[in-house]
This record gives C-alpha cells, sequence and structure tokens, in this order.
C-alpha cells in the first residue's frame, strides 16, 4: 500500500515539492562521485606531475567501457529483480541475484584478461605518446586488476536500489567517495606511489564498499539474500538482463567512441599537454553537469506519471522547473569558467604550460555551457514520455552528429582551437534543434 | 489469502473464442468477467489514464524497453527506484487483478494472471486453443477483415507479440500445455459445447456437483 500512495502522490502533491524529493539523492551520489574525479585528478596533476594527468585522460575511454558493461548487467539486473520483487516471487529474484553475481564475474573477469593482454596497442589507439603511455599503464593495470571489484561494485549497488534499498547505495557510494579521497592523500601524497597510487586507492575503496554490500546481501533475514544454488546461470534469465542493458551500455559505449576520438585530435593538435588540458576542463564541466543528470533522474517518474495520468499541466511544469533549475545551475558553472579559469586550471596543476592551455581550454569548451541544460533536460523528457525515437535521436545528435565532424572539420582551419570549438558548437547546434522540436510537440498539447 | 473464491483464468489463442467463452462461464459461475476491464480497474486505482494501459496491453515491445535507459550516465548507473515504465504498469496491472480476486470469483482473460495469482488455492488455469481455419473466421468476423492474409497477418503478430509478453513477466511459455490444468480446442466441440465441458471440469476442481 506504501508504495501505492507513493505513486499516487506523484500525480498531487506539488509538483516543485516532488522534484526535489526525487531528484537530491540523484543529485547527491552523481556530484560526489565527480568530486572525487576532481580530487583524484587534483592530485595526480599536482603530486605526480602534468604529464600523468594526460596519461590518466588517455585512459578515460576504458573506464567508459569498463562502466558500460557493469551497467548492461546492472541496470538489466535491477529492473528484471523489481519486476520480480513487485510480483512477490522471490525465488526468480533470488536467482536473478545470483546470475548477476556470476555474470559480472565472467565479464568482469575476461574484461580484465582481455585489456591486460593488449595494453599497449588498445592505450596507442586511444591515444596515448611516449611521454603518457608509462602513466596510462600503470594506472590501467592496477585498474583492471580490480576489474572484477568494480564490476560487482556497481553491480550491487544496482541491485541494492532495486531490491527498496536505495539509501543503503547512495551510502556506498558516499563511503566509496569519501573513502577514496583519504586513500588518495594518503597514497599519492603520503607515500608518493604515483599514479598508481590513485588506482589502488579506487580499487580498494570500492573493494571495501563491496565487503559491506556482500554483507548485506548475506542476511538470511532480507528477503533477497545470497545462498548457494542461485549462481548458476539461467538462459531466459540472462536474456531479460542483456535484454534491458543493451541500451545503456549502447550509450556509454558511444561516450567511450567519443572520448576516443576527441583524445586523438587534441594530440595530433596539441600534444599530450592538450590532452591534459581536456581532461581537466571536463572534469570542472562533469560536476555541473552531473547536476542536471540528478534533476533528469528526479524528473523521470514525476513527468511519466502525470503524462500518464493526462496531467499535463502538472507535466509541463515539472518541464519548466527541471528546465530552470538546470539552466541556473550551469550558469553558475559558466560563471566560474568565464571569471576563474586560471584558479580553476590551478587546482589540477602548477605546471606553466598545462595551466595556460586548461585555462584557454575551460573558457571555450564551456562557452555556451548554459544551454546545455536545457537540451540535456528536453531530451530526457521525451524518453519520459516514452517518444524513445526523438530521445535517442537526440542525445545522439548532439555527440555522434555533430560532435564528431565538427571535432574532425574545425581543426582543419583553426588548429588546437578548432577541436576546443568543436565543443560549444555542437553543444549551440544541438541546443538550436531540441527546441524547435519541443515546440512543435508541445502545441499538441496546448491544443487539449 | 482472505476467503476461498473460483477463479478461472483463460489463456487463450486469438480467435479460439476465448472471450465468447469466458463470458459463459462468468455467467455459470456467477464470477465478475475481466478481459479489458481489469485495465480500466487498474487505471482507476493508479490515478494514470486507460489509454496508458491499452497501448501497452499485452504487448512488450523492443523500443519500449529502451525506457529502462537511466540517464545515459556512464559509472553511476543511478536508477529511481519507483520509476515509471511498462514494468510499472504492469505491477499496477497485477495489484489490480490481485484485489479483484480477493472480492470473489473471476474470470480473467490473458494479463498473465496465471502466474499473478499462483499463490491462491483457489485458481483454475485453462488455455484454449483452435485450428487455423477456425481462428481466422473468427478475427474476420470480429475485426472486420475481408481479406484472409489479413486476418493471418493479425493473428500471427498478436500472437508473438503476447508469447513475448507472458514470457518477459512469467518466465513460462506461452501456451505451453504442462503451465495449465487444462488445454482444449475449442473448434472440435464448438463454443458452446466447449464451454459445457469446461465448466463441468471446473465444477469437479471445485468439488462442486
Amino acid at each position: 500500500m506504501d508504495n501505492r500512495q507513493a505513486t499516487l502522490e506523484l500525480g498531487t502533491k506539488p509538483v516543485g515539492r516532488l522534484l526535489w524529493q526525487y531528484a537530491l539523492p540523484a543529485i547527491v551520489a552523481m556530484t560526489a562521485s565527480s568530486l572525487y574525479n576532481i580530487i583524484d585528478r587534483a592530485f595526480i596533476g599536482q603530486v605526480v606531475g602534468p604529464e600523468a594527468i594526460a596519461g590518466l585522460g588517455i585512459t578515460f575511454p576504458f573506464m567508459n567501457l569498463s562502466a558500460a558493461f557493469g551497467a548492461a548487467v546492472g541496470v538489466g539486473a535491477s529492473t528484471c529483480i523489481s519486476v520480480k520483487l513487485g510480483q512477490k516471487d522471490y525465488e526468480t529474484a533470488e536467482h536473478l541475484l545470483g546470475n548477476t553475481v556470476t555474470l559480472n564475474l565472467i565479464i568482469g573477469f575476461l574484461f580484465m584478461v582481455v585489456c591486460l593482454i593488449f595494453l599497449d596497442p588498445i592505450l596507442r589507439f586511444f591515444g596515448a605518446s611516449d611521454v603518457t603511455l608509462p602513466y596510462a599503464r600503470q594506472f590501467m593495470v592496477v585498474i583492471l586488476l580490480g576489474n572484477m571489484v568494480t564490476h560487482m561494485y556497481f553491480g550491487m549497488n544496482a541491485v541494492l536500489r532495486a531490491a527498496g534499498k536505495p539509501r543503503h547505495a547512495m551510502y556506498a557510494t558516499l563511503f566509496t567517495v569519501g573513502m577514496n579521497i583519504l586513500l588518495v592523500i594518503a597514497f599519492v601524497w603520503w607515500f608518493r606511489w604515483g599514479i598508481r597510487g590513485a588506482a589502488l586507492a579506487t580499487i580498494s575503496s570500492q573493494s571495501m564498499a563491496l565487503c559491506w554490500q556482500m554483507w548485506l546481501f548475506s542476511d538470511k533475514k532480507e528477503l533477497l539474500h545470497l545462498k548457494r544454488g542461485i549462481y548458476k546461470l539461467k538462459a531466459d534469465l540472462v536474456r531479460n538482463i542483456i535484454g534491458i542493458g543493451i541500451s545503456p551500455f549502447l550509450m556509454n559505449v558511444t561516450s567511450c567512441i567519443i572520448v576516443i576520438f576527441m583524445n586523438n585530435q587534441f594530440v595530433r593538435y596539441g600534444g599530450d599537454m592538450a590532452v591534459g588540458a581536456y581532461s581537466i576542463a571536463n572534469s570542472m564541466a562533469m560536476v555541473f553537469f552531473m547536476f542536471v543528470m540528478g534533476v533528469n533522474q528526479g524528473m523521470q517518474p514525476i513527468v511519466g506519471y502525470n503524462y500518464g495520468a493526462e496531467k499535463y499541466p502538472r507535466m509541463l511544469r515539472c518541464l519548466w522547473l527541471a528546465i530552470a533549475s538546470a539552466t541556473s545551475i550551469l550558469l553558475v558553472g559558466w560563471g566560474l569558467a568565464m571569471l576563474f579559469p586560471n584558479q580553476i586550471a590551478r587546482i589540477f596543476t602548477t605546471d606553466p604550460l598545462l595551466l595556460e592551455l586548461s585555462a584557454h581550454g575551460i573558457r571555450i569548451d564551456m562557452l555556451v555551457f548554459f544551454i546545455v541544460g536545457s537540451q540535456a533536460v528536453i531530451t530526457n523528457f521525451f524518453q519520459c514520455i516514452g517518444k524513445v525515437k526523438i530521445s535517442i535521436f537526440l542525445s545522439l545528435s548532439r555527440q555522434l552528429l555533430m560532435l564528431l565532424p565538427l571535432a574532425y572539420v574545425l581543426p582543419m582551419f583553426w588548429q588546437l582551437d578548432g577541436v576546443w570549438y568543436s565543443m560549444p558548437a555542437s553543444d549551440f547546434g544541438s541546443f538550436a534543434m531540441t527546441w524547435p522540436l519541443l515546440w512543435w510537440y508541445l502545441r499538441k498539447f496546448n491544443k487539449k | 489469502m482472505n476467503d476461498t473464491h473460483i477463479i478461472i483464468n483463460l489463456g487463450r489463442q486469438l480467435g479460439s473464442g476465448g472471450h465468447d467463452i469466458g463470458r459463459m462461464l462468468a455467467l455459470d459461475f456467477k464470477a465478475q468477467y475481466y478481459d479489458r476491464a481489469i485495465l480500466s480497474r487498474a487505471a482507476k486505482e493508479s490515478g494514470l489514464s486507460e489509454r496508458m494501459f491499452e497501448q501497452h496491453d499485452e504487448h512488450k515491445s523492443f523500443l519500449r524497453s529502451f525506457l529502462h535507459l537511466p540517464g545515459g550516465v556512464a559509472n553511476s548507473g543511478y536508477q529511481q527506484s519507483g520509476g515509471f515504465s511498462q514494468d510499472a504498469l504492469f505491477k499496477f496491472q497485477s495489484d489490480a487483478i490481485l484485489r479483484a480476486a480477493d472480492e470473489g470469483n473471476c474470470v480473467f482473460v490473458g494479463r498473465c494472471a496465471d502466474y499473478i495469482l499462483r499463490n491462491r488455492v483457489d485458481t483454475v488455469n485453462i488455455f484454449i486453443t483452435a485450428n487455423m481455419d477456425f481462428r481466422v473466421s473468427q478475427v474476420m468476423a470480429k475485426q472486420g477483415f475481408t481479406d484472409r492474409d489479413e486476418a493471418l497477418r493479425f493473428i500471427e503478430q498478436g500472437e508473438s507479440q503476447r508469447a513475448e509478453y507472458y514470457k518477459y513477466y512469467t518466465g513460462k511459455k506461452w501456451g505451453q500445455a504442462e503451465n495449465y490444468d487444462l488445454c482444449i480446442d475449442s473448434s472440435v466441440l464448438g463454443l458452446m459445447e466447449t464451454e459445457k465441458l469446461i465448466s463441468q471440469f471446473v465444477r469437479k476442481r471445485f468439488g462442486l456437483s
């Protein structure tokens, strides 16, 4: 009954309060992990050096790819599990849990082995130079050795959420972020273990969180717990998990391809330091963008329900509120980037060349940053109301249709600046495409 | 579980006359008859529009599964609980079925009711088939098709959707004999006689004379 009450509230409670209530946990979790990224990179940049930050930038697509596999299993499993829990079908739900563990171990292991064997060629393909390769390799070896832990950690967190413990999942995220920061300070700054130390900090904190998750799931009093006989893979369970997980997988693979391409363009036109600068500018933008992603997730159930209940004014109000809050936070980020690019870059490095490149890059990268908010929210809006094709088209258009060609063509005329300018240009292009689509679509509602 | 009632879950091939048989059974056993009606009940209880439920009724399309996209963010995998998707609709629908079954005798047509009510002791699960000619003529009459091929396509498409929907939510194969208490071909005896036979079966199952 509780659950039903919560659902009905989606159609009655004031929209502003609902949005806040649903978005806050997501915002906290996402902003926390992007803050952690910043601190991680800041320590690597300050203590290990500017080449290390470039090396780290080269490894991003790897992280994306690993996350892609993790998300495929995690999202698929958690969706299936929550359906089964809704039906009080605990037996199948437990088998899903066991199968998730097995799948994560298998995929995590294969990913580790394949990537370790071909590590150098892959890193070269990702844009590593003779200078950055050692850093990237050192970092990745540790990360890959812990890859099974990473997969399990993300997978279990997704399952925790599905099992009605979103709070525990949030604690796990916050714990890993906090622990990570402490360990990075210890390993990198204190023990001077270099870039390896940063990787080790990531894996250690995830291992600790995983232990806690496993402890939670081994409690026999829980409806969903780990026990013998649930680990053997069942064909139709795996099919359902992968069938759902395939779309987040493809999204992650897309962003992986984008980063590989961008990194290579930066290396080609600006050398290793440009990759470092890109990674600095990116992590700055990410902190603010994660807030928008949080707002997006908060608005999903609200828009979805009110669309389904044909309460269109409430649905639209939620859309405008989300656009307004996303745009305001990005305006703050934009203001900081325009006014204090040097100070921002200073967080990550003291190297004069990297400083100059980053400060210059941040300004261009985030030139029209504030318009990205409405683009992301509107894309998400179409997804919420089931206009999936439009939503997929919009999110792909920003990255594949705009950014890739622009990042290929613009540098031919303006070299390094061309690569930088391709980002605000594609932001603007997709912004200019999104609003007319929304306008065209909303006319239908105004008629009603 | 409260009191025991007589709950009849009817699975049916398209055009096998499942609806008509279901209606007659409902009369026989003084039961509430739910086919699409369960959708409007679910709509009322959830506050969502009936149209929403109709759009998702007994089929699971590939694109819909993209609704599961969680914001598309790489390493968070964050998904809002209480989110909104076809799965949520299914949950409302199954809650409506459970509540209806609590209230009294029911005949449910389709909508995975056999799975949803699997923990009740007072159910009987029946699957109705029919030969293709019979089904085609039924469908042509009901849907107003003039072309046999059109009716054939309609049946094939509808059934593959039903099967996929059933498989996704129950994990079982739709129409497989071992999942039901009784499987019967309605084209052998005709709708009336088939209904009588089923009715007798149900009576015996519940120990009624």
